[in-house]
């Protein structure tokens, strides 16, 4: 994991989501291991209200692993201050025989070496397949969270 | 009517109450049902004694863990 520092913005949240999300899928690896490996261990995130800690944020790669979505992320803009990183993307995911959308207004912040610290993250439903405004990183295929 | 509370794992956000709820309503003789994320908790409404199998079972094909049944 590279720093923010060293890193394009759009770069950096879209390569933090994508290979968090793809290490989660790899194997069966200790999940907390791996959450560990991305997040310092006070991480809080809120996700449209919902308030995740370290505990939570491992509670969920459980379904994460059970349903294996699929997703591919459009990074539309990205900007970094510090050691602070605004952003606005759309995932789009397939889980469950089901596909949608959502755009996602992201607030986080990280540490030195690349770990989430904190986050906050609006999120609103978009119709499946709609492309964001400006693809900027069409990463493939890739496996995230949903 | 019978209300049963249900604690349950792994539930981040609203995508994740979408997918217990769309499971459980699955189940006969449920009518309602309210997720409180943050809470781990699961309310569930129905017209029957619910078969907590049948309940575990909804929820894991969701992709979550019942912990635990509280009423």
């Amino acid at each position: 994991m590279r720093p923010l520092s060293d890193s394009d913005p759009k770069e950096f949240i879209a390569g933090f989501f994508t290979s968090f999300s793809e290490e989660l899928l790899r194997d069966d690896e200790d999940p907390a291991a791996i959450v560990d490996r991305y997040h310092t261990k006070d991480i809080i995130e809120t996700a449209d209200g919902h308030r995740m800690d370290r505990d939570k944020l491992i509670a969920h790669t459980r379904p994460v692993r059970k349903n294996r979505p699929i997703s591919r992320m459009e990074v539309h803009e990205a900007v970094a201050d510090g050691d602070r990183i605004a952003a606005r993307y759309t995932l789009h995911v397939q889980q469950r025989k089901k596909e949608f959308a959502m755009e996602v207004y992201f607030f986080g912040q990280f540490a030195g070496d690349g770990r989430m610290r904190r986050a906050h993250m609006l999120t609103r439903t978009v119709p499946a397949g709609e492309k964001g405004d400006q693809a900027t990183a069409a990463l493939g295929e890739q496996a995230a969270p949903a | 009517m019978i209300n049963s509370i249900y604690t349950v794992l792994g539930m981040a956000c609203g995508h994740c109450a979408d997918a217990v709820t769309e499971e459980l309503e699955r189940v006969p003789g449920v009518t309602a049902v309210e997720v409180h994320v943050e809470a781990d908790r699961v309310s569930v409404t129905s017209d029957r004694e619910l078969d907590l199998a049948q309940v575990r079972a909804a929820v894991e094909e969701a992709g979550y863990e019942l912990t635990a049944h509280n009423t």
